[in-house]
């Protein structure tokens, strides 16, 4: 029997919430995909052909998260933010959602969106990346940066970001308060970097 | 010599203030250790022009001043014996006025660090009293977006859920984060306050590193004191990054006026208040540089000069407590002749032992008991003793405690507007930078802070105001 696109997705989303479910009971590093496939109601083999890793996995639930952040940062957005405020409601609207994955943010992104390869090593990864970019180079125009090539500009950003995903997965402080003034420090480093008259 | 002369002479000047500073200040340290790294660090930092860098303080001509000030400070108290330890010394005091340059996400906390480590003094009154007033103002900017994510984390729904409306835009900076007007949804008009995030653990952080930076100065066996003094600005400025602790007061100092008063504090919104956020009743008014341009007639200088003295002693006397921020900030001119007071972040509650002993100070310097100044004198500067302490220190510090009580001793209205009275008091201050003096209790630090701040107030005022009368009413010992 054929097995319908709907319900392939049906599963897809089971093993996510599946997995989302252990990641946050037993732990993402305890977490096996054996356990995964067996909450999920599915043989683990299955699970692979939805799923390479588990690293994959989590990236998807992760990709989930970061796509909402971004909805909300749109609906947030009235429009009237200077750059830098601009692109601290995207950062920080993402990172909203991801709170409740941030003890393992770390170990995922550093698997799947190494600064190491253009590419993420899966597809929810790589599209993460690229949506995630086009709408800092989105919100780079609608203020009307352009003096920097968007390769450069984009690199920089990159790893700005990054640099701030991975401080917010460790960091300790009440309520991140420490992520918030680096990303605010770190957005007004970028401004004006970007900004710079004498390029 | 005419007074002016005499002032001159004996005033330090806004000149050798801007000279002290150093001026290898970029150069980089020689050690390769890690506190000689932690120094080149700090040297080496470049000083941000851009205005989007916001973390500079010392850009500004006023931070300058407090600098200049704390370097001349410093320099009273180095023991520079040789060419070596006056390199060493120096090369450390530019570390340390560069840390507290980038210090400057609280550029208030560099005049009030600068104030609390060299008991600042006052410059000329025109120039200090628009210093104090502009560092006050010049706190960093957080934006909107900023603000939503804080509310987010401390209440868990952003401003426009919690308020029926509230400014994107501050209207007030605070030395540690900003104020922002808002309307609860029951239409009461209110002040919030929001802090900088993470401002504790960098005060923290930022304090290590200047302590770090100044430990290997060579000093006087006088200049180790500064460590203490040190030790009460962290817990100075810690305090104030507390709002809870500041809200229990303002509530615990709203009890002690009434209506007969016309002093207002305003309530706390306790529902919309915590540690990092204080909402409390908005008060329309005006602050001291937009009051001064109406031309107050002098009824209305002197009446306002009451106030403030009033208000400063009935939290004395009957909270036993010092209020040690009375800048022009801090106070608000209402248009119906109250006065507002709108900060209560930094203060200092003496314990019982304290209290006692400054009874006994006040006593003996009100009832003219000479012996018993000259031994609270020396208890307050930590000497066993009176016969430990080298005269001309004895007659400063006697000169500095008439000083301060002379407007309580004077029958009828005393006119802190006087020009000679007050460069009398800078001289005095002044006289204590240049002679290096530090060995005292840090209470004192506190003490120095209200006193000038006071005085600074109601010279501006140009007040006349019947002060023996106010204490004499309002002392409860």
């Amino acid at each position: 029997m054929r097995i319908t696109q709907k319900a392939k997705e049906k599963t897809a989303k089971n093993i996510l919430r599946a997995a989302e479910q252990l990641f946050t009971d037993v732990g993402y590093k305890d977490t096996t995909t054996r356990q995964i496939a067996q909450k999920a109601g599915i043989a683990t083999g299955t699970l692979f052909n939805y799923f390479p890793s588990k690293e994959a996995l989590a990236m998807s639930l992760l990709a989930e998260e970061i796509q909402q952040g971004r909805g909300d940062y749109l609906k947030r957005r009235s429009g009237d933010e200077d750059f830098g405020e601009d692109l601290f409601l995207l950062i920080s609207s993402e990172l909203r959602r991801l709170k409740p994955y941030r003890n393992f943010v770390g170990p995922v992104l550093e698997s799947t969106m190494s600064l190491f390869s253009k590419e993420s090593s899966c597809p929810a990864g790589e599209s993460t990346r690229s949506e995630h970019l086009q709408m800092v180079r989105d919100i780079i125009h609608a203020h009307g940066f352009s003096k920097i090539p968007d390769y450069i500009s984009t690199t920089l950003y990159w790893s700005l970001y990054l640099g701030i995903l991975a401080f917010w997965s460790t960091d300790e402080s009440r309520n991140q308060e420490e992520t918030l003034a680096l990303m605010d420090y770190s957005i007004n480093v970028f401004t004006q970097t970007i900004s710079n008259s004498a390029l | 010599m005419s007074n002016q002369t005499q002032q001159n002479q004996n005033a330090l000047q806004l000149k050798k203030v801007m000279q002290a500073i150093p001026k290898e200040i970029n150069e980089e340290a020689p050690t390769k250790d890690p506190l000689g790294d932690l120094i080149s660090q700090i040297s080496t930092r470049k000083v941000p022009v851009n205005s989007l860098t916001r973390l500079w303080a010392l850009g500004s001509m006023q931070a300058k001043i407090a600098v200049g000030y704390l370097a001349y400070a410093m320099r009273s108290i180095f023991s520079n014996k040789n060419e070596q330890e006056r390199i060493l010394n120096e090369t450390h005091l530019a570390a340390a006025l560069k840390l507290l340059g980038t210090m400057g996400y609280l550029r208030g906390a560099v005049m009030k660090i600068g104030q609390l480590l060299g008991n600042l003094p006052h410059i000329v009154p025109e120039e200090v009293a628009e210093t104090m007033e502009r560092l006050q103002f010049e706190a960093p900017p957080m934006h909107y977006s900023l603000i939503r994510e804080v509310f987010l984390d401390e209440f868990g729904a952003e401003p426009s859920e919690l308020f029926a409306t509230f400014d994107k835009k501050a209207f007030a900076a605070a030395s540690l984060g900003q104020v922002h007007r808002a309307t609860l949804k029951s239409g009461e008009e209110v002040a919030v306050k929001i802090q900088y995030p993470n401002m504790a653990a960098t005060i923290r952080s930022d304090m290590a590193n200047l302590r770090k930076t100044l430990m290997p100065m060579k000093l006087k066996q006088e200049g180790r004191y500064i460590f203490d003094h040190l030790d009460d600005a962290e817990i100075m400025l810690h305090h104030e990054t507390d709002y809870t602790r500041e809200a229990a007061f303002m509530a615990q100092v709203k009890e002690l006026f009434g209506p007969e008063d016309l002093v207002v504090v305003p309530k706390v919104w306790e529902d919309y208040s915590n540690q990092r956020i204080l909402t409390t009743d908005y008060l329309k008014g005006k602050h001291l540089r937009d009051y001064l341009p109406t031309n107050p007639d002098q009824e209305h200088r002197d009446h306002f000069g009451t106030l403030i003295s009033r208000a400063v002693f009935r939290i004395y006397g009957a909270a036993k407590t010092i209020y040690a921020d009375p800048h022009p900030g801090n106070f608000l001119f209402l248009d119906d002749d109250r006065l507002g007071l709108i900060d209560f972040g930094c203060y200092r509650t003496l314990s019982e032992e304290e209290w006692e002993v400054q009874i006994g100070a006040e006593k003996a310097l009100m009832e003219g008991d000479a012996k018993g100044l000259d031994k609270a004198i020396a208890a307050s500067c930590l000497f066993a003793s009176v016969e430990e302490m080298e005269p001309e220190r004895l007659d400063y510090l006697r000169r500095l405690s008439f000083w301060q009580a002379e407007p309580m001793q004077t029958q009828g209205p005393f006119a802190f507007g006087d020009k000679d009275f007050f460069q009398r008091g800078i001289d005095i201050y002044s006289e204590s930078v240049k002679r290096g003096y530090n060995r005292h209790n840090s209470l004192y630090n506190w003490w120095a802070r209200l006193i000038s701040g006071h005085r600074t107030l109601l010279y501006r005022l140009n007040s006349n105001v019947d002060y023996r009368h106010i204490y004499i009413d309002e002392k409860t010992y």
